[in-house]
């Protein structure tokens, strides 16, 4: 009936304005000039000469994408056995399983990461326990390890759940298949279970790597004021110099690294099918 | 009886496609009419548009006077019965029943009383407290034609109602919609692809192709004068044979006069002959007005349906030479090797190349011991285009040989004037085992006899429906058989209670009134 | 996959419990502490809560999520359904545009939809406030709303509305009595995303607060460099909020089931 489908034209007009205007004007002020004035813009590749120029700028760049391809190797190995283990369950209790990984994403990232700042200090329950065997103080608090710890613990989560949805999604035949084909355990893991679960990790690596290279309050919090990574310079730029055409160059980039990885996670995603034979809705 | 709708000149356009091309059709009280035909004919689309879910590209819709093309559904006095119920399912029977009364604000007690006479109609009285989920699919159906007609439309309208349902509760319902639509005396409004409910059920049907009408009338109407091939074809079956009129009352098929009751074609113009199976009596042979032999016989329930070949297709004979096995062994090398004769066109000399050489031969060499084959390392022969025998040597790298003959031949083929079509086939040789290890006979001798057919008009394929020879495939042995395969010929359907058999020579007669001679299409 | 877990699973799942759950018990018992010390436990005690009541801004911040929240859940679960509603009567063509569209911020890092935010609104000259975080809330929370009730949509009968309207219901009729209905359970967990997704945001309202509106998020945030137990409580109080709300969400059904099965019982 037409007159539904006219209800969603209000959206659409919101949409364009507050979904699309926005992404618009990040490139608009990427390529252009100072001057925090709509009229008086003037096209440059300045702000993105200024950041590859820069070997601050390229070091936080080079720190960002370290930690973030960090996180996303740690949540995949941690993150893949649990999927696993979880996946071996019944199905009731596959859900409770299920449940408590996703229990803690519905709190406040925010609250969540400012916990571990107490457990993670000097003379915090980690420390404490330390000093108890005789070991001394480590340094927990402010250092890549907290910053990469804060990290898994927040987003690990989406890695488990995509990891243990392809494996529930696996036609468990081909496994008894394969059996019978005289594979062993390892065998049919290898050769029918990880090459068949291999989109739902992709996909988890994407949902873990996306935030984790984009993200600021988790490098402030557990590595310090003075721990930047791209996030922070882009914080910096739009709150504190007010350079808002600088900081939309480095968001642009950012960007840009972002779809070159998914693009690339994508292809990759592809080309299990050939050797795995194949079981991707 | 009063016009009670007219849809002029509806033509209906999705996305630059035409699905209704200019209809024109008037329905009156009382009427049970079928808009009938194939999907994608554009019934379903011609009764949303009067249900009010589509409005035409261009026409006008009457309905009791008044254009409603633009009027919505919720203003229309008609109501309808959808594709697959379309019952609400988070209602019960009762409320989904009520639920245009409610819409309507009736009082509750009035509600009440019309829902009950509703179920009672379509005879589920005790149904009104279930879940419309729980039901089985006649009584969603039977609940979803309550609903629409508890609203006491002047039109129901009814989207292939009965799709859903196994035949046996199809034919119940079909008598039952039927029995409502006389109580209720009203106008229903019935599509479907189902010829035979149409014609059971419609006071009125109307044929449907590609978004126009073939043809309105009764349902004796439409079955005893289809006015084209197509409507012929889907009302019933048909035998729908090549002719030609002579002038009025006059036809020839079979290059037989016949009389017939159409007039008003032209002389020598070229028609379709259609004549009805139940039309058609088997007689003595020599009373038949066309002679055939009974093909097959299927027992239908009460009466017989048999085909009758009165001419048969165009066919070939090849000949087919089965010899022993005899490979040559080679004791040295502990081989064997094993090939056959095998026949040529002359005009498939110059395209032959060691792969067809060895495919047509049957070459192969193996180890006895182990089953395990050798490759063929060397093949020698020379040939030419010429009619004769030409040897061709098979040798292994060990040595192992073997030689055979190449039969160049003319090439083996049929024609037939009167089908204008072309059959070919050629002689093979096979191994007695072969013939034993066959799993779909006659498939494996058209591909061994290379035999194909074609039509000699625009070179299309034309089928070999039969294949026979003069051996036992079980104990076939050495020897030379005959293959004769064959197109289709001229083939009757026909319906009697008798009993005939297969191979029976029998004949066939009609009256001059059940020849029905159309126009061809196009 | 009926294998048996060995103890390796078992100790792996729960360490892995250890591991999410630690951080959320450490911050709730610290809630409770009798002293400042984030590290070590003096005796029970409620003052940081106390504190927390008594603190403007604490409270402010409180006031502002939770109003944030329940606003932008009402405003895009009924423009999300409406607009998924309309979307699945509407042409292919379009209907991809806008789901593409919609994955954007979905897609995108939270940052860079929270500086878009911040130019468009200084482009166009609304004041940052209130008013900016509640429509960057409902700007980011419908494509979710969108995103749950879509599936909910195509399952259902395409003949349903136009049966309603054939029985004589208007549009608005066929909408509420019939289509609303069908797809409540995708409405429900959309507005439940939409809300949490609205209660913890931080990234976005971020960007785009001023003018003295914090959520609790940026309390956390701007506080967290000096310690402040208060902040302890504050969370506690967040995480029993939203472990509220999933109780609510998980029981309720499970009460009407319950109801229902006893009135079928009774039927029977």
């Amino acid at each position: 009936m037409k007159s539904f489908q006219r209800i969603s034209y209000p959206y659409i007009l919101w949409m364009t304005l507050m979904i699309v205007a926005p992404m618009l004007l990040i490139v608009l002020y990427a390529f252009t000039t100072q001057g925090n004035d709509v009229t008086t813009f003037r096209f440059t590749l300045e702000n993105f000469a200024r950041f590859f120029q820069d070997a601050v700028f390229l070091d936080v760049l080079k720190r960002s994408l370290i930690i973030a391809v960090a996180t996303t190797v740690i949540c995949v190995l941690l993150g893949y056995p649990i999927a696993y283990v979880i996946a071996q369950h019944n199905p009731k209790n596959q859900m409770r399983l299920v449940l408590m990984v996703t229990l803690p994403t519905w709190i406040n990232m925010l609250v969540r990461t400012y916990a571990w700042m107490g457990i993670l200090q000097d003379d915090g329950i980690i420390n404490s326990f330390f000093s108890l065997v005789g070991l001394g103080p480590v340094k927990l608090l402010h250092t890549t390890f907290a910053v990469i710890l804060g990290m898994v613990y927040n987003f690990i989560p989406f890695m488990i759940l995509q990891i243990h949805t392809s494996l529930t999604k696996m036609d468990q035949s081909l496994l008894e298949a394969a059996e019978d084909l005289g594979a062993n355990r390892v065998e049919s893991f290898l050769r029918v279970t990880l090459p068949l679960s291999l989109p739902g990790v992709i996909s988890g690596i994407t949902l873990v790597f996306l935030p984790a290279v984009s993200s600021f309050f988790i490098p402030k919090l557990l590595g310090g004021g003075q721990y930047v990574l791209i996030g922070n310079v882009i914080e910096t730029q739009f709150l504190t110099s007010g350079d808002w055409n600088f900081g939309s160059a480095i968001s642009l980039i950012m960007a840009v690294i972002i779809i070159l990885s998914m693009y690339l996670a994508k292809k990759v995603d592809r080309s299990p099918e050939s050797l795995g034979g194949g079981s991707k809705g | 009886m009063k016009k009670l709708i007219q849809f002029k000149h509806i033509v209906k356009e999705f996305d630059g496609k035409l699905v209704l091309k200019g209809i024109d059709l008037d329905i009156y009280e009382n009427e049970f009419v079928t808009l009938l035909g194939p999907s994608g004919c554009g019934k379903t689309t011609l009764l949303r548009i009067l249900g009010g879910f589509l409005t035409p590209s261009e026409g006008q819709v009457i309905f009791d006077g008044e254009d409603i093309k633009n009027l919505p559904p919720y203003k229309r006095e008609v109501n309808t019965v959808f594709q697959k119920y379309a019952l609400f399912p988070h209602m019960n029977v009762y409320q989904n029943i009520a639920f245009g009364l409610k819409i309507k604000k009736e009082p509750k007690d009035i509600i009440e009383q019309k829902v009950m006479r509703m179920l009672k109609l379509v005879n589920l009285e005790d149904y009104a407290e279930r879940n419309v989920t729980e039901l089985s699919g006649g009584q969603q159906q039977r609940i979803a034609i309550a609903r629409a007609l508890v609203n006491e439309p002047s039109v129901l309208l009814l989207d292939e109602p009965l799709g859903a349902l196994d035949l046996k509760l199809r034919k119940e319902m079909q008598r039952e919609l039927k029995k409502i639509q006389q109580e209720v005396g009203i106008t229903f409004i019935y599509v479907t692809h189902d010829q035979e409910e149409a014609l059971t059920m419609s006071d009125k049907i109307v044929v449907m192709k590609d978004g126009e009408i073939q043809q309105v009338g009764t349902p004796t109407d439409i079955y005893n004068e289809p006015v084209n091939r197509y409507v012929a074809n889907f009302i019933g079956e048909s035998n729908i044979v090549d002719g030609m009129m002579l002038g009025d009352k006059e036809v020839v098929f079979e290059d037989k006069k016949f009389d017939c009751v159409d007039v008003g074609f032209e002389p020598r113009q070229k028609v379709d002959v259609v004549i009805r199976p139940e039309d058609l009596d088997i007689v003595p042979r020599e009373e038949g007005k066309l002679k055939g032999v009974v093909k097959s016989v299927v027992f239908k329930g009460v009466h017989y349906e048999m085909m009758v070949e009165t001419r048969k297709g165009t066919s070939i004979t090849v000949k087919m030479k089965v010899s022993e096995d005899r490979p040559v062994f080679n004791e040295a090398a502990n081989e064997k090797i094993s090939a056959n004769d095998f026949y040529l066109d002359v005009e498939d000399v110059a395209e032959l190349d060691e792969a067809t050489i060895v495919a047509r031969a049957d070459a192969q060499a193996w180890n006895p011991d182990t089953d395990e084959f050798v490759s063929i390392k060397e093949i020698v022969y020379s040939i030419e285009p010429k009619i004769g025998k030409y040897p061709v040597t098979f040798t292994t790298k060990a040595g192992t040989s073997i030689t055979v003959n190449m039969i160049v031949k003319e090439q083996n083929r049929v024609t037939s004037r009167e089908y204008n079509e072309e059959i070919y086939a050629m002689n093979f040789f096979k191994k007695a085992d072969e013939i034993h290890e066959s799993m779909a006979l006659e498939t494996d001798l058209k591909t061994w006899a290379n035999a194909s057919a074609w039509s000699l008009e625009d070179e299309s394929e034309v089928e070999i429906t039969s294949v026979q020879y003069d051996f036992d495939p079980e104990t076939v042995t050495t020897g030379l058989y005959d293959v004769t395969f064959a197109t289709e010929g001229y083939e009757y359907k026909v319906v009697s209670t008798d009993l005939y058999h297969e191979g029976d020579e029998v004949g066939l007669t009609f009256a001059p009134e059940d020849i029905h001679i159309m126009e061809k299409e196009g | 996959m009926k294998q048996k877990n060995g103890l390796w699973g078992k100790i792996l799942l729960v360490l892995t419990a250890i591991f999410f759950y630690a951080p959320i018990v450490y911050i709730m018992i610290f809630s409770f502490n009798g002293s400042r010390s984030l590290t070590k436990l003096n005796g029970f005690s409620l003052q940081w809560y106390e504190k927390m009541f008594s603190d403007r801004t604490m409270m402010q911040a409180i006031f502002y999520t939770i109003a944030i929240a329940l606003l932008a859940t009402v405003i895009s679960t009924v423009v999300g359904t409406l607009t998924a509603i309309g979307l699945s009567r509407s042409k292919k063509i379009l209907r991809n545009v806008v789901e593409q569209v919609n994955n954007l911020p979905v897609m995108n890092p939270e940052i860079v939809t929270g500086i878009g935010l911040l130019m468009f609104f200084s482009a166009i000259g609304i004041k940052k406030g209130f008013g900016t975080m509640l429509l960057a809330h409902v700007m980011f929370c419908i494509p979710y709303v969108i995103l749950s009730v879509m599936p909910k949509l195509r399952s259902l009968d395409p003949n349903l509305a136009d049966a309603a309207m054939d029985l004589g219901a208007t549009p608005l009729q066929a909408l509420w009595k019939i289509i609303v209905p069908q797809i409540t359970p995708g409405i429900l967990s959309g507005a439940l995303i939409a809300f949490t997704m609205s209660f913890d945001d931080f990234v976005i309202s971020y960007f785009v607060t001023g003018n003295g509106v914090n959520n609790i998020s940026i309390l956390v945030y701007t506080m967290s460099k000096r310690v402040n137990p208060s902040i302890n409580a504050l969370s506690t109080l967040v995480i029993a909020m939203i472990t509220l709300v999933l109780i609510m969400i998980n029981i309720i059904p499970m009460i009407q089931e319950k109801r229902k099965k006893r009135k079928d019982e009774t039927v029977l």
